[in-house]
């Protein structure tokens, strides 16, 4: 069975693939099937995977053929790649030709199914062919055309130019007066002097849906989730919140039901994540868009919800009905067929990159829109909406100063309203100015489209805000704070004093942080739970999981940067101590992060990685070790001072910049065990590629372990003005002027795979001082013992940073990488 | 202001107050369902009942005029983690704390609920007092205070009414039935009467029904008067019948059944309910303080229809004779899931069946 994995990175494709893929394969195994996986993202924990046979290469058509041909594959598993995987496999199928042999079938759905959902207007046609409310569009070519239009569909009414010879033809007719105006403008802006119609949606609350369905049509609902944001805003752009909280019971029903129609339309053997458009005033539903893979949502409902969505879908696309699926024993033995219930509130922030991008020069549009902007995503957990919004503000800021409470005091009235009504990213902040300079409730939910719930919670964190401020060192106060999710670090901030002087102060007053478990039964059954949450209530449910456990700090939510390698690189860290069995615990709180896949640690904490909350659960599970990423100095200092054993993966503060279009960038590389220096070899790095030298490194190298504070990679960087690529430099002496820093994870994970040497389990066990004999014989005969693949390169993606930022200069690509792929041509 | 719940078992629990600052005893029941308290408090099936939420926030969907599953709540307290206070009626002054104030409901927000659902997931359903003070008066009254089991004379009709439609004629006998089933009935534009528990069965068959409905209601069925079987036993030989919950413990009692009180109540929306003969899953609200006990069943009677997929437990009936079946969980999904509502399609299938059968 081949599985087609994602491909390189990209706005809204993290690490959620290569987590789903990783993890199911193993199950298949256990069937007595044989996996096989194409991908060509150097990031790839999947591309490692002893439970599958890998080829890493560019996902074509025809490398896809020629691995079905070459190993005889009969079943291909697209779903788990996502989108992407999907569309290329419908390719492969389309351009199929009958001396090919036999099509090998598709798990999960048909093709006639794939082909529909690749094409969104054949969806369309076909939902609603089948009765369900889609959003239709209408062709017109004259005036009078439109009038029984006009009659049938309800305004708002969107227009656009159908072959439009202009940008962004898109208009919104809000009353029926304007609408000739509009029309006679956008029919001059269509090549063939048509204009589409269609009811428009921005505005409507969009709301999430994902479900499972079997082999028999049997089916169930995995969980639901609601934008803040109205349509309008790019779903992953959007604030959003599980379980839904603004719906009548009678309303979510029916999308259920709707998802229900459609998965069984579809005749889906897998899980499916169902958007919809609700339009609270007339009660009308329109389902926006259908994607029966896994995606984001899929990855997001499983952490929020604790049901192993990506398990259970690998049995259903192989067969197995739901009420027979055996999981693993670490679930309660009816967790596929129970619908998860939520205790808790989990709240979604996106990530934006604008706040590192402006730093190094490069000014972007931030106006929020249909285009998805963000290039991460953090959730935060609590038992209250502040408690989880606050939560995962400082989970997507790692800090509370943006937070503060004047950050938005020198925002004039006029630029209020505007934002209002063009949000960006700190829309949030805005909400909460808004409501402090006295605008009523019903106005913004009016202006901005949110609904009033919102507002009112607004309202409430702002009294909280002020309460606190007003009470400085009032235990009360303290508590109440707590209870709503406030960290230490910003109660120490209204109070103008020390983080530390707040946790002591909580402390000595018993308010003690108390943790939850996150499993799908809502405290109806007892559950094997190993995800754990903070808030501060009565009952503690987290105890110490081993007295040998090491706890891993994750790196939260992706930003643009090597994040996605930073992720590859600590599922490693996690996956080396399970072999070393040792205890794990791991703090994270980015969904689509590998790091996060089920039962990959003993134990989650889904918490912000402010040193506060690091610190809590350093208190409840006295680790013997903590791993950090070497960026985070100020964090490995607190955590030093406060007399932790911090081991850390070495890493520069920030991702280094890449080299000019002139230059190359070359990289003495080298491993450093804790004591002794092992050269390995030399790369060539230039704009968007980075490749490795057949040169060997013969003489010893210069450099003083002093140098290097932690076992490690290192490189030995310096640039000569050619970008041609060479055979050979010289490196002894070094005649140039060199530095020496840390290889940056992405290298790392490039490394690993073209020497096939595990450099990071071999870093994890230098620092636990565990290297084997085995290590080091292939430490001392590294020239005989590795074959290096010096064909293999390293080249950026093609992403479309133009589309995404609207940005007005270049973009450094290895500073803010999006996407990497290995090629070996 | 803070007030307590104290539990039979002398567990206390603060919150803070809303609703109304009442004084009350009841029987204390936990429900995972997320959506739908509206429904959920307004049916008459927890008359008498302390109701705990499981989701984290209640109250953020408003008073709907929609959702009501009687007119009068009659719950006897809400205990629930966060409060959030949203009106949604075109007035904008009916949410959630002012519905419970003017029906003279206490509740109680800020409560660790995960905690308490833990405990009573082991305890069991018990007695409990939401109060002011957790004082040793407060406890002693609480064991002293015998809860009514008159909870269906509570909340039934007294009087016969109609809900009247142009297609099929359905009598609805009220144990304290939820809005829900009469909506259902509306879908299939039946003309609806409603009788009284304590109706005969002469004033039914003078109606000269095409189908009889045996509705939801709340308490324990085994302490109904005798001859509540009795017109099961008669009715069930002279039109289609569907039980529903109550009825449906009604109907197996009526057939020779008996029913085993559950450890721990049942209240949610999340298991799978088996069609047995499909082999077809579905989810549906459930609301169960008992089950039909399985080796009780008279195989020349009843057989088994649907079960729970988690326990086990007993959740369809059919009679082998008659054109009788029953369902214990709640298939008008209001509040829950609508996969059952095909309940009623067989239901008026049956009822077509029979009427052609008569004609001809």
């Amino acid at each position: 069975m081949l599985f087609i994995g994602s491909g390189p990175n990209d706005f809204g494709r993290e690490s959620e693939h290569d987590a789903a893929i990783f993890q199911v394969m193993p199950e298949l195994n256990q069937f007595g099937l044989e996996a096989y996986l194409i991908d060509e993202n150097p990031y790839s924990l999947s591309l490692e995977s002893l439970a599958a046979q890998v080829f890493w290469q560019p996902l074509t058509t025809k490398n896809i053929k020629n691995i079905i041909h070459q190993e005889d594959i009969d079943t291909v598993i697209p779903l788990f790649g996502g989108d992407r995987a999907l569309r290329i496999w419908t390719q492969v199928v389309q351009d199929w030709q009958k001396g090919d042999g036999p099509l090998p079938q598709t798990l999960g759905l048909s093709i006639e199914m794939m082909l529909k959902t690749v094409n969104v207007a054949a969806m369309t046609d076909y939902l609603a062919e089948a009765g369900l409310p889609v959003i239709t569009n209408h062709v017109v070519h004259a005036r009078d055309e439109a009038n029984d239009l006009l009659r049938q569909v309800r305004l708002p009414l969107m227009i656009r130019a159908l072959h439009p010879i202009v940008q962004n033809t898109r208009r919104i007719v809000e009353r029926v007066d304007d609408f000739d105006e509009i029309f006679n403008q956008v029919k001059t802006q269509s090549l063939t002097q048509e204009v589409v119609f269609s009811r428009a949606i921005n505005g409507l609350k969009e709301v999430s849906l994902q479900v499972m369905r079997d082999r028999r049509g049997n089916k169930l609902r995995v969980g639901a989730s609601e934008d803040m944001d109205p349509i309008g805003i790019h779903t992953i752009d959007s604030l959003s919140i599980s379980p839904v909280l603004t719906l009548q019971d009678q309303v979510l029903q029916k999308l259920r039901k709707y998802a229900f129609d459609i998965a069984d339309l579809l005749q889906l053997e897998g899980t499916m994540h169902v958007q919809f458009a609700v339009d609270d005033d007339s009660g009308e539903i329109f389902i926006i868009k259908v994607s029966p893979y896994i995606d984001q949502m899929a990855m997001r409902t499983t952490l929020a919800t604790g049901y192993p969505t990506i398990l259970v879908a690998i049995n259903l696309a192989i067969g197995v009905p739901l009420d027979e699926i055996r999981l693993p024993h670490y679930f309660h033995t009816k967790t596929a067929i129970m619908e998860p219930m939520m205790d808790h509130v989990v709240v979604k922030l996106p990530v934006f990159p604008f706040g590192e991008l402006a730093e190094s020069g490069v000014q972007v549009n931030r106006q929020l829109s249909s285009i998805q902007k963000s290039v991460g995503t953090v959730l935060g957990f609590g038992r209250t909406f502040i408690e989880a919004l606050e939560k995962a503000i400082r989970s997507a800021h790692f800090n509370n100063a943006s937070f503060s409470p004047t950050f938005m005091q020198g925002i004039s009235d006029d630029e209020l309203i505007q934002q209002l009504i063009h949000p960006q990213d700190n829309r949030v902040l805005l909400l909460i100015e808004a409501i402090k300079r006295g605008y009523e409730v019903d106005e913004l939910a009016e202006l901005t489209h949110i609904d009033e719930f919102y507002f009112y919670q607004l309202q409430r964190l702002l009294r909280l805000e002020e309460s606190v401020e007003a009470a400085v060192d009032n235990i009360g106060a303290l508590k109440n704070a707590k209870e709503h999710g406030l960290s230490d670090g910003l109660i120490a901030r209204f109070w103008h004093t020390s983080f530390e002087i707040i946790r002591t102060l909580a402390q000595e007053n018993q308010i003690d942080v108390t943790y939850k478990a996150v499993e799908p039964s809502a405290g109806e059954f007892p559950e094997h739970a190993h995800q754990y949450y903070a808030t501060y209530e009565e009952e503690n449910e987290s105890t110490q999981v081993a007295t040998d456990s090491i706890l891993v700090i994750g790196n939260g939510a992706f930003r643009m940067g090597d994040s996605a390698a930073s992720g590859y690189l600590m599922t490693t860290v996690l996956s080396e101590l399970r072999r070393l069995q040792y205890h794990t615990v791991i703090m994270n709180n980015n969904p689509h992060d590998a790091t996060l896949m089920p039962h990959l640690a003993d134990k989650q904490y889904l918490e912000p990685l402010e040193i506060s909350d690091i610190m809590k659960v350093v208190e409840v599970e006295q680790p013997k070790a903590i791993i950090v990423s070497g960026n985070r100095r100020k964090l490995i200092q607190a955590l030093r001072d406060l007399e932790q054993n911090v081991l850390i993966m070495p890493k520069q503060k920030h991702v280094p910049s890449g080299p000019t279009t002139e230059q190359s960038e070359f990289a003495l590389n080298f491993f450093f065990d804790g004591h002794d220096i092992y050269p390995l070899n030399i790369t060539q790095h230039t704009v968007g590629k980075l490749r490795i030298l057949k040169q060997k490194i013969t003489a010893p190298i210069g450099i003083d372990p002093e140098q290097c504070p932690s076992p490690g990679v290192y490189q030995i960087i310096w640039y000569i003005n050619d970008t041609k690529p060479m055979v050979s430099v010289n490196t002894q002496p070094i005649d140039h002027d060199t530095w020496l820093r840390p290889m940056p994870f992405g290298q790392v994970a490039f490394l690993n795979k073209a020497m096939q040497v595990q450099w990071i389990r071999l870093t994890v066990r230098a620092m636990l001082n565990r290297l084997t004999e085995e290590d080091y014989q292939l430490l001392s005969e590294l020239n005989t013992k590795c074959q290096t693949q010096t064909q293999i390169k390293m080249i950026d993606a093609h992403v479309d940073y133009s589309l995404h930022l609207q940005s007005q200069n270049d973009i450094d690509s290895t500073r803010f990488e999006m996407g990497v792929s290995i090629t070996d041509e | 202001m803070q007030r307590h719940l104290i539990l039979e078992d002398g567990t206390v629990f603060a919150g803070e107050s809303f609703g109304a600052p009442a004084t009350t005893f009841g029987e204390i029941v936990f429900h995972t369902a997320m959506t739908g308290y509206q429904e959920i408090i307004t049916d008459p099936v927890y008359d008498n009942q302390i109701i705990v939420f499981a989701t984290p926030i209640v109250g953020a969907a408003g008073i709907h005029a929609g959702a009501y599953e009687s007119m009068k709540p009659t719950i006897r307290g809400m205990i629930v983690h966060d409060l959030a206070e949203v009106s949604v009626n075109r007035q904008r002054r009916m949410n959630l704390d002012r519905f419970l104030k003017q029906h003279n409901i206490p509740g109680l927000y800020h409560v660790d609920t995960r905690k308490l659902i833990r405990h009573l997931r082991e305890t069991g359903s018990q007695k409990a007092s939401i109060v002011d003070f957790a004082d040793d008066h407060a406890k002693d009254q609480l064991v002293a205070t015998v809860l009514t089991n008159k909870q269906v004379a509570n909340t039934a009709t007294v009087k016969p009414y109609a809900n009247p439609g142009r297609g099929r004629h359905i009598v609805v006998i009220d144990f304290g039935l939820k809005h829900g089933i009469l909506r259902m009935l509306d879908d299939y534009d039946a003309n609806v009467s409603v009788m009284p528990y304590t109706t005969t069965v002469e004033e039914v068959l003078t109606l000269d029904p095409d189908g009889i409905v045996l509705s939801t209601g709340p308490g324990d069925p085994r302490v109904l008067p005798d001859s509540v079987l009795t017109l099961i036993r008669v009715l069930q030989t002279k039109a289609p019948m569907l039980g529903i919950g109550l009825g449906h413990e009604l109907f197996a009692l009526a057939n020779d059944a008996e029913l085993l009180p559950l450890s721990s109540e049942h209240h949610g929306m999340n298991h799978p309910i088996e069609e047995i003969v499909s082999r077809q899953m579905m989810y549906a609200m459930q609301g169960q303080g008992y089950a039909v006990d399985p080796e009780s069943i008279d195989r020349n009677k009843l057989f088994v229809t649907h079960r729970d997929l988690v326990d086990g437990a007993i959740q369809g009936l059919r009679h082998r004779d008659y054109p009788a079946f029953s369902v214990q969980f709640f298939p008008d999904g209001a509040p829950g899931p609508l996969d059952a509502t095909t309940i009623f399609a067989d239901f008026f299938d049956t009822v077509e069946d029979y009427v052609e059968h008569v004609q001809s």
